[in-house]
């Protein structure tokens, strides 16, 4: 399901004195079945991207076209719920949408404000909740009495419950500690190699991002200045660094290397393979 | 969702009325209310409107937005007219009547769109001052007024969130039948229930933290000077008010 942004603006408070333009004639398109990641500086936009392409706000001008689904000023979709279903959208905090009494209630309460089957429901409940690493024995347990991790988790077996083809992740690493995020980094990549996701990640946390992403897009002042695969992208050092943008530390160091040292290292996922790399260097 | 929720109705522009201290604002509209209610005739009313009107404009704020606060009156005003017609009460009287209504609310609505929740909560506690010597807390109305105020953005931020949050997973606030409106209110209440808990907790916690003390004398950030300007408000309302009442006794 390809997502595709046509000429997108939008203006926070428009025709009042607090008016603000966030988004300027976007154009820019993802592609299904890969894990994407918009990357910017506090208030360049992204939140609100990913708020438009679930429908939660109207562009001002433009449209944004997913699947055979146009969204536009003052246009209604017949079936936002439809469109709500294909794509589920994992908040900052998503712990804080807890309301029900048990962990099983909480995660199927989507399945059922979709209107899915009755009887499937208790499966597709343990099977969200073994994808994201929690047994049966939490079901019934109370969410609110649940680590920050494990509410984390279940929040986010709350969206996978309804299997939706794009999955969008904002800021999905604060407040978690590096256990955690590994588990995620697994989760995530599971998404995508086994069950074909399109996965859109929202964040600041670049060291998280470059070892799991495959398309990045750099978005400033409501502009996307540079997209591209990770390879080129965090290749280009300096002009990152020019908007402030932070490199990832593996892609920094090795840019070092090469400045000073004139080797050239190529691009690294992991820190065993560049420590390899630097010790063939050194014999 | 809730993006057009008016917090305070603070309209953000420059303007006389906007500078001026909101102790004396509040005065002069207590001022104002009294004169309101003090007036039984016609030309007086007609002279009061011609006032307003004036501090209307001197305030900067655009006349569409006063009007949107008269517009939420329509239903009373009818309902007050249909009422004294059928009890036959003359005309002039009604006039005075539903002249007396909109007049106050205009008069306040300046209030209300030219001071910020933070100078109305100052301008509050020490227009209240005076209460203090019968053993009223005014200082403690005044804490938790104005903590309220403080909170009330960021509560509806966080409501945003949920309702945002909540929307993924299939709840449609706006249009859905009332069955599933229901569940939809009891799924943006707990978890904000939660929070605001939680976050009364945490703020009562900090400021233990920094030795808060309601009984110590407290400054304020900003400093609200009494300009020449309040003096001169001052000096018309009374000086309205003053007329006002000689002529009552006199006539």
């Amino acid at each position: 399901m390809d997502i595709k942004f046509n000429k997108v603006s939008f203006i926070y408070n428009e025709k009042t004195p607090l008016e603000k333009e966030v988004l300027k004639d976007l154009n820019f398109e993802i592609k299904k079945n890969q894990i994407s990641a918009i990357v910017g500086k506090s208030g360049s936009g992204k939140t609100t991207i990913i708020e438009m392409i679930t429908s939660l706000i109207m562009p001002t001008s433009g449209n944004i076209k997913i699947d055979n689904c146009y969204i536009e000023k003052n246009s209604k979709i017949v079936n936002i719920n439809e469109l709500r279903f294909k794509v589920g959208l994992i908040f900052e905090f998503p712990e804080e949408q807890f309301f029900n009494s048990t962990v099983q209630k909480e995660v199927e309460f989507g399945l059922k404000t979709f209107n899915y089957k009755i009887d499937e429901m208790s499966k597709r409940v343990s099977d969200a909740l073994k994808m994201v690493g929690l047994d049966d024995s939490y079901l019934s347990r109370n969410p609110h009495t649940l680590s920050s991790g494990e509410k984390r988790k279940v929040a986010i077996a709350s969206i996978l419950v309804f299997n939706p083809q794009v999955i969008i992740f904002d800021e999905p690493t604060v407040g978690l500690d590096s256990n955690s995020k590994r588990n995620l980094m697994r989760l995530i990549k599971m998404l995508k190699n086994k069950y074909n996701k399109t996965i859109i990640i929202v964040t600041q946390d670049v060291d998280f991002l470059h070892k799991i992403v495959d398309y990045v897009y750099i978005l400033e002042d409501g502009k996307v200045i540079l997209e591209g695969d990770k390879y080129t992208v965090f290749s280009e050092v300096e002009t990152l660094l020019k908007h402030g943008i932070t490199v990832p530390k593996l892609v920094e160091f090795s840019h070092k290397v090469l400045k000073e040292k004139n080797i050239k290292m190529g691009y690294r996922d992991e820190i065993n393979d560049l420590i390899k790399d630097i010790y063939r260097y050194a014999k | 969702m809730l993006n057009n929720v008016m917090v305070g109705r603070y309209y953000p522009i420059t303007s006389k009325i906007h500078q001026m201290n909101p102790l004396s604002k509040i005065i002069c509209t207590v001022i104002f209310i009294t004169l309101m209610f003090l007036t039984n005739d016609l030309f007086f009313v007609l002279l009061i409107t011609g006032f307003v009107l004036l501090i209307l404009l001197m305030s900067n704020v655009p006349i569409k937005i006063y009007l949107r606060t008269i517009k939420g009156l329509k239903i009373l005003i009818i309902f007050i007219i249909i009422i004294n017609l059928i009890l036959r009460v003359e005309w002039q009287i009604i006039t005075i009547m539903v002249a007396r209504l909109v007049l106050v609310v205009l008069y306040t609505s300046v209030l209300t769109l030219t001071t910020p929740p933070t100078e109305l909560t100052y301008g509050l506690e020490k227009f209240f001052t005076p209460l203090r010597l019968i053993g009223i807390p005014v200082n403690k109305m005044a804490l938790s007024l104005s903590l309220a105020l403080r909170f009330i953005p960021t509560i509806i931020d966080q409501a945003n969130k949920i309702m945002k949050s909540q929307t993924c997973r299939g709840i449609n606030y706006n249009d859905s039948k009332v069955k599933d409106k229901l569940i939809g209110i009891k799924s943006l209440l707990l978890p904000m229930l939660i929070y605001s808990l939680r976050r009364a907790d945490e703020l009562a916690v900090s400021m233990e933290l920094r030795l808060y003390n309601i009984n110590k004398k407290r400054t304020n950030f900003r400093m609200n000077k009494w300009s020449f300007f309040d003096t001169y408000m001052f000096s018309v309302h009374t000086i309205i008010l003053v007329l006002l009442i000689v002529r009552g006794v006199l006539l």
